[in-house]
């Protein structure tokens, strides 16, 4: 079923990806508002693709040899040396992770029970040019977790992930032709525990 | 209209909210995080009139752009309500300036007038020293980037503490005759700083740069960070953000000023800790 899931979501960012190389002949160097929405879309098709193998990942039903699978595959969506940086109500300090490293903590959680569900709500910021040439910008949405412990105790939380998005425009040969488009990375994610 | 409506429901009338979309499991109304505003972008496209009740960006041809009633509205979200030094009144002076039909002010990231203020954690022989750092944004190759400008070390401000009695030591006017051969007994008796011009200012900064590049310290973590603006001409006004249940939460108007263009560099020289 999850295999299913994963192969669904690599569908629906190349087709995510199509339209935003359909949409790439009017390609230019400054970002106009549609050109911003259908980059907005692709951004946040990534961040679905990230919450659902952060779901996968968490769940305590998934067998070990398929969350491995699918920590590959969320890796995949980040630019090289993405890291976490999280933070709770008790320590406002920000602890750092590596993402791989993130995803294998939320794997060994000691619950009996996960579960992990996201508010409907996102914030898309706008894109701003780094130095290089590439377009940085944050997306914000939240999660919620449960875990149960085997004697019934459980722990909830609820955190907002900022989470940074690269976008760069980039180049493909197909059938002899070169053709233009935006590819989006996502990178760093600030995880802040919210109060209720 | 409907996004005024929408408005206003958050500021006069939260409890009507629709019940359905609180979220049981963790009792956090998504409303509620509708109203928050979720980031520092967030804050500057409301303070600007710049995005619907959803977030969606209005641009320069979408009618609700910058509308100044749409303005006043978010503008009386935007600040902390839990800081009583801030008058009502003060608000009201602030919002109908900056949103004044004739001469209206906007907030804007890439120009001068605004900066971070970092409040840092680093390690020096072990122990946790708290580091504030001021960042301003720049205009860097085929974009921009976040710079440092300031650094505020208090283990650095004892070294500079100038004796300005009558008594202070010096290094005598003859000095020179003698190769500043007393330089041996100047500096084994009192602090360098004695020996500084009248017009020295300690540059933070510069030691902070060079205390991480010798590795005397190193960087740990982030405690802390608020913004300070000085883009409204006549105003003022910082943000931080408020983690906390509730409507007004996020990025938030935590101090207000009236200034004159006279007092600015002053009151800079108390924000970067180095009056």
């Amino acid at each position: 079923m999850k295999s299913i899931i994963i192969k669904n979501l690599s569908k629906i960012s190349f087709v995510a990806s199509l339209l935003c190389v359909a949409a790439s002949a009017f390609a230019q160097d400054n970002i106009s508002p549609q050109r911003k929405q259908a980059i907005d879309s692709l951004a946040l098709e990534k961040v679905r693709d990230l919450s659902k193998y952060i779901s996968i990942i968490g769940d305590k039903e998934t067998a070990y040899s398929e969350a491995t699978r699918v920590m590959e595959r969320a890796g995949e969506l980040f630019a090289p040396d993405s890291e976490m940086g999280v933070s709770s109500l008790t320590t406002e300090e920000i602890t750092y992770y590596k993402v791989q490293e993130y995803f294998q903590r939320l794997m060994a959680l000691n619950y009996d029970k996960v579960k992990i569900d996201w508010y409907d709500i996102h914030y898309i910021s706008d894109l701003e040019k780094q130095p290089d040439g590439k377009y940085v910008g944050v997306v914000t949405v939240y999660q919620r977790f449960e875990g149960t412990s085997e004697d019934g105790l459980s722990y909830k939380d609820t955190t907002k992930k900022d989470i940074t998005i690269y976008v760069e425009k980039k180049k493909t040969q197909i059938a002899g032709r070169t053709i233009e488009f935006w590819d989006v990375m996502l990178g760093d994610i600030r995880v802040t525990e919210t109060s209720a | 209209m409907i996004h005024r409506l929408f408005i206003t429901f958050l500021i006069l009338i939260p409890s009507l909210l629709p019940a359905q979309i609180t979220q049981e499991a963790t009792g956090i109304d998504e409303s509620e995080l509708y109203a928050s505003t979720k980031q520092v972008n967030q804050f500057f496209r409301r303070f600007n009139g710049e995005e619907d009740q959803k977030g969606n960006r209005y641009y320069e041809n979408d009618k609700s752009y910058r509308d100044v009633e749409l303005r006043k509205n978010y503008l009386t979200i935007l600040f902390n309500t839990e800081n009583n030094r801030i008058s009502k009144d003060l608000k009201k002076q602030f919002i109908n300036d900056v949103t004044s039909r004739q001469n209206p002010k906007y907030l804007n990231f890439h120009k001068e007038g605004w900066f971070a203020e970092v409040n840092a954690v680093f390690s020096r022989g072990g122990k946790d020293e708290n580091i504030l750092l001021f960042f301003k944004i720049q205009p860097q190759g085929q974009g921009y980037e976040w710079v440092l400008e300031k650094a505020s070390v208090e283990a650095y401000k004892s070294s500079f503490n100038k004796d300005s009695s009558s008594n202070k030591s010096f290094i005598h006017p003859m000095s020179h005759e003698l190769d500043f051969m007393n330089l041996n007994k100047a500096f084994r008796n009192s602090k360098g700083v004695d020996f500084t011009a009248r017009n020295f200012k300690p540059d933070y900064l510069s030691i902070f740069l060079y205390e991480l590049s010798n590795k005397k310290i190193s960087f740990k973590t982030v405690r802390d960070l608020k913004f300070h603006f000085f883009q409204c001409a006549g105003w003022y006004f910082q943000i931080s953000e408020y983690n906390r249940s509730g409507y007004n939460r996020g990025w938030l108007i935590s101090d207000l000023t009236p200034i004159k263009e006279e007092q600015i560099p002053a009151l800079k020289a108390l924000i970067y800790d180095q009056q």
